[in-house]
C-alpha cells in the first residue's frame, strides 16, 4: 500500500535531494506502523520532534492504512 | 537597589509638568516590573470605567528587572493602558532596541497622563528630559518619523512612535519602535494618538546595577549556549523565524483561512517560510542581545510591491495572508511593510479586512459601501483597504473600528471572530481547545501572547499535548497565563523564555528565570514565589477588566456552533463549557469569574 511521509521546514533536509513539497511516497506492506516508516529518516525520535498521523496525534505503534500521511517537524516554540 | 532603578518618570501632557518618583521596593518585589508594575499603577490611578481615548486614561511604558541586563532577550518592554478596542486592558509587548535604551535612561517606567494641546514628543537622555514640539512630524509615517527624530536628537537614541493610524485613532493602531518592532495589539497606538504624543526618544548609559553580576553573566552565557546548540542544529526559528509555522498549523487544520471559514489553505506553500526564504529574505535581524535572532530583513526588489523592511511573521501570514485568502507573497510582504509604516497591528488590520471580505461575499456590504469590490484573495484590495484604514478615508472609517464594530454596524456581528472585540490570532481554537479557553478568558481579549498554550498543543514545547481534547486544559491555560505574566513582567522574550528558562516537568517551574531575577535584583525569589507574583499580576488585571465592565468570558458563535468544515479537526467546535467552570475553580474565582475575597487576600490584593 502507498503511504506518504511529509517533513516540514528544517526536517526537509533529511529527504533525498529534489524531493518536491517535502513529501515522499512509500510502498509498504500491511501492518506497517508509524514508527516503521518514520524511523527510516534521520530525525530525532524523542520529544525534540512532533510526529502526527493525518494531522492528528498518534501512537508510534499505530498501524498505517493506505493513503495515510505521517508528518514530522521539529518541536520549537514559534508563532 | 539592583535590577530595578526604582524610579519612574511621570509626564503630564496637559500641564507639561514632568516629575520623577521613587518606586516602593516592596511594590517592585511583589509585582516584578514590566506588565506587573504597570498594572499596579494603572489600577491605582485610573478609573476602569474611563473613556480609553480621554485624557483621564494613562499610557504606561514599562521595562522589567531583566531588561537591559545580560539575560538573553532581556530586551522587552510592555505598553499598558485601558484599551479603546476592547474596553478592557491593553498590555502589548515589544523588543528590538528601544526598551533597553529606555531602561538606560535610569527609569523603569514612563507614565503619560492627560492630553497635550498640540503634537509633542518626549526626549529623555538621563537627566535631560524634554517635551518637544512635534508639529513637523504629525502626519508622517513611522520610518520617516524615526529618521527625523534620530537626526534631530542623536543617532545613539532609539525611537518609539505612532504613524498615521495612531494619529487618526484607528483601533488597531500600534506603537512602533526601531521602525519594525511593534507593541501592536489592542489599540495602544490610538491611546498615544489621543494624547497628541507622537514619539518617545530614549538614550542613556544607566545600566541597572546587578546584585550578583558575575553569576548573572555566567548563567546568561550558559543559557545563550543552550540556545546556540539549537541554532547550530538548524533551528527553524533561526532559519525561518516564525514564518515556518503556516505549514505546521495547516497540517493540523487550524490555519485561519478566509476569516476562519476554513482551517486549511490550499496555497499555503506560496506564502510560507520556504517561499519567503527563497525569494525575499536578506538576513536575520535580532532584538538586542538575542541569541536566537528570529527577525527577518526582507526585500521585494522590484515590481509593483517593491519595498524593504521586516517580516512577515507567522501572525501576519495568517491574517493578511490566509485570513484574507491571499496567496501572492510579494503583495503580502508589501502589506506587512505598510502596516509597519502606518503603525498598525497586522492581526487586527488583516482580520478586520478578512471580516469585511466575508461581509462582502455574503452580500451584506457592496461596491457602493466599500468603493470597490472586496473578495477573498484580492491582494490589491487588501493593500487599498490598509491605506484607507490608516488614513480614515471612506470605508476605511468603518474598518478602523475593528472587525466587531464593523460587522455590528452592517447587522452581522456573528461574522466577527473576536473576544472582547479583539481579533483572533493565528490558531483556530476549534482544533486547539486550550487556545479556545485562553481566548475566552484572556484579560486583553483574544491573544496568543497572554499564555500561548499552542506551544504545547501545536509545537510540542516543552511537552506535546493533544490539541483536540479538553482534559487538563484549564490547568495548562492557567499555568501558561501565569508563566507569560512572569516573562512579561521580567522583561524577557517568551520565545526564548519558554524553551530555555523552564524545565520539562508537567508543572513547569521557572527555575532559571527565578534565579536570574534573584541575581539581578537581590530579592530571593523562589520559582514558586515568582509564579505567585505572576498570579498576583494576572488577578489584578482581571479585577481591572471586570471593573471596566468586561465580565463575560465567551467565544464568537462560529467557534461554539459552526464545526470546522475541513482538515484534521473537521467537525470540531470549542467545548468551552467543559473547561470554563474548572478554570474558574483552579483560579480561585467564583462561578461568574470574579476572584473570591479569599483569593484576593491570599495574593495581597485590594478587594
Ligand atoms: S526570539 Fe525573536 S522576538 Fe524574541 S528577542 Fe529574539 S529576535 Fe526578538
Amino acid at each position: 500500500m502507498i503511504v506518504q511521509v511529509k517533513m516540514l521546514a528544517n526536517y526537509r533536509e533529511v529527504l533525498p535531494p529534489g524531493t518536491k513539497h517535502g513529501t515522499v511516497e512509500l510502498d509498504v506492506p500491511e501492518g506497517t506502523t508509524v514508527y516503521d516508516v518514520i524511523s527510516r529518516f534521520s530525525i530525532p525520535l524523542n520529544d525534540e520532534s512532533v510526529i502526527v498521523l493525518n494531522g492528528l496525534m498518534t501512537d508510534m505503534n499505530a498501524p498505517l492504512q493506505a493513503g495515510d500521511t505521517v508528518t514530522a517537524f521539529s518541536a520549537i516554540a514559534g508563532g | 537597589m539592583y535590577g530595578w532603578h526604582l524610579k519612574l518618570l511621570r509626564v503630564n501632557l496637559t500641564t507639561k509638568k514632568i516629575t520623577t518618583e521613587e518606586i516602593d521596593p516592596k511594590i517592585a518585589h511583589d509585582y516584578l516590573g514590566g506588565r506587573g508594575l504597570a498594572i499596579h499603577y494603572l489600577y491605582k490611578e485610573v478609573d476602569p470605567m474611563v473613556d480609553p481615548l480621554a485624557p483621564e486614561n494613562k499610557l504606561i511604558f514599562a521595562t522589567g528587572p531583566l531588561t537591559a541586563t545580560p539575560a538573553p532577550t532581556g530586551n522587552r518592554y510592555m505598553v499598558v493602558t485601558k484599551s479603546p478596542l476592547t474596553g478592557a486592558l491593553a498590555h502589548s509587548n515589544s523588543g528590538g532596541e528601544f526598551p533597553t535604551w529606555m531602561k538606560r535612561t535610569g527609569f523603569d517606567l514612563f507614565i503619560f497622563e492627560g492630553k497635550s494641546p498640540e503634537p509633542v514628543y518626549l526626549f529623555v537622555n538621563e537627566d535631560q528630559i524634554e517635551l518637544r514640539n512635534a508639529a513637523h512630524l504629525w502626519g508622517k509615517e513611522v520610518p520617516e518619523t524615526t529618521d527625523i527624530l534620530k537626526g534631530e536628537t542623536s543617532l545613539e537614541a532609539r525611537v518609539a512612535c505612532i504613524g498615521p493610524a495612531g494619529e487618526n485613532l484607528a483601533l488597531m493602531a500600534s506603537i512602533m519602535n526601531d521602525k519594525h518592532r511593534a507593541a501592536a495589539r489592542s489599540g495602544v497606538g490610538a491611546v498615544m494618538g489621543s494624547k497628541n504624543l507622537k514619539a518617545v526618544v530614549a538614550m542613556g548609559n544607566k545600566n541597572p546595577k546587578l546584585h550578583n553580576s558575575a553569576k548573572m553573566v555566567s548563567l546568561s552565557v550558559q543559557t545563550s549556549k543552550n540556545v546556540g546548540v539549537d541554532v547550530k542544529k538548524g533551528s527553524n526559528m533561526r532559519i525561518y523565524g516564525t514564518s515556518y509555522v503556516p505549514q505546521v498549523t495547516n497540517t493540523l487544520g487550524i490555519l485561519p483561512t478566509r476569516n476562519f471559514q476554513q482551517g486549511t489553505f490550499e496555497h499555503v506553500s506560496n506564502i510560507d517560510g520556504d517561499a519567503l526564504k527563497n525569494q525575499y529574505l536578506i538576513r536575520h535581524t535580532p532584538c538586542y542581545r538575542c541569541p536566537l535572532s528570529c527577525g527577518r530583513l526582507t526585500e521585494v526588489p522590484d515590481g509593483k510591491y517593491k519595498g524593504k523592511g521586516e517580516g512577515p511573521e507567522y501572525e501576519t501570514i495568517s491574517s493578511l495572508g490566509t485570513g484574507c485568502g491571499v496567496s501572492d507573497l510579494a503583495a503580502l510582504v508589501k502589506a506587512n511593510y505598510l502596516c509597519n509604516e502606518y503603525g498598525m497591528d497586522t492581526i487586527g488590520a488583516g482580520m478586520t479586512i478578512a471580516a469585511a471580505m466575508e461581509l462582502y461575499e455574503k452580500g451584506y456590504i457592496n461596491d457602493d459601501i466599500v468603493g470597490q469590490s472586496l473578495k477573498f484573495g484580492d491582494h490589491d484590495a487588501v493593500i487599498a483597504m490598509l491605506k484607507k484604514m490608516a488614513y480614515n478615508e471612506g470605508f476605511g472609517k468603518d474598518l478602523a473600528q475593528g472587525s466587531y464594530r464593523l460587522c455590528e454596524k452592517y447587522g452581522h456581528p456573528e461574522i466577527a471572530v473576536t473576544t472582547r472585540k479583539q481579533e483572533f490570532p493565528g490558531y483556530d481554537p476549534r482544533g486547539s481547545q486550550g487556545m479556545g479557553l485562553l481566548y475566552a478568558t484572556s484579560n486583553k481579549g483574544a491573544s496568543h501572547m497572554e499564555g500561548d498554550v499552542a506551544y504545547e498543543e501545536v509545537f510540542g514545547v516543552p511537552v506535546k499535548e493533544n490539541p483536540l481534547t479538553t482534559e487538563g486544559k484549564p490547568e495548562l491555560v492557567k499555568h501558561f497565563e501565569d508563566s507569560f505574566a512572569l516573562m512579561d513582567s521580567s522583561g524577557v522574550c517568551v520565545f526564548v523564555g519558554i524553551r530555555y528558562m523552564f524545565n520539562k516537568d508537567r508543572m513547569i517551574l521557572p527555575q532559571i528565570l527565578s534565579e536570574m531575577l534573584q541575581l539581578s535584583t537581590g530579592a530571593d525569589y523562589t520559582p514558586e514565589e515568582a509564579l505567585k507574583a505572576a498570579e498576583r499580576v494576572y488577578n489584578l488585571e482581571r479585577m481591572f477588566i471586570l471593573k471596566a465592565g468586561s465580565t463575560v468570558d465567551t467565544l464568537p458563535p462560529r467557534m461554539l456552533n459552526e464545526p470546522l468544515p475541513d482538515g484534521p479537526a473537521k467537525g470540531k467546535v470549542v467545548e468551552l463549557d467543559k473547561m470554563l467552570p474548572e478554570f474558574y475553580a483552579l483560579r480561585g474565582w467564583d462561578e461568574n469569574g470574579w476572584p473570591t475575597k479569599e483569593k484576593l487576600k491570599e495574593l495581597g490584593l485590594p478587594n
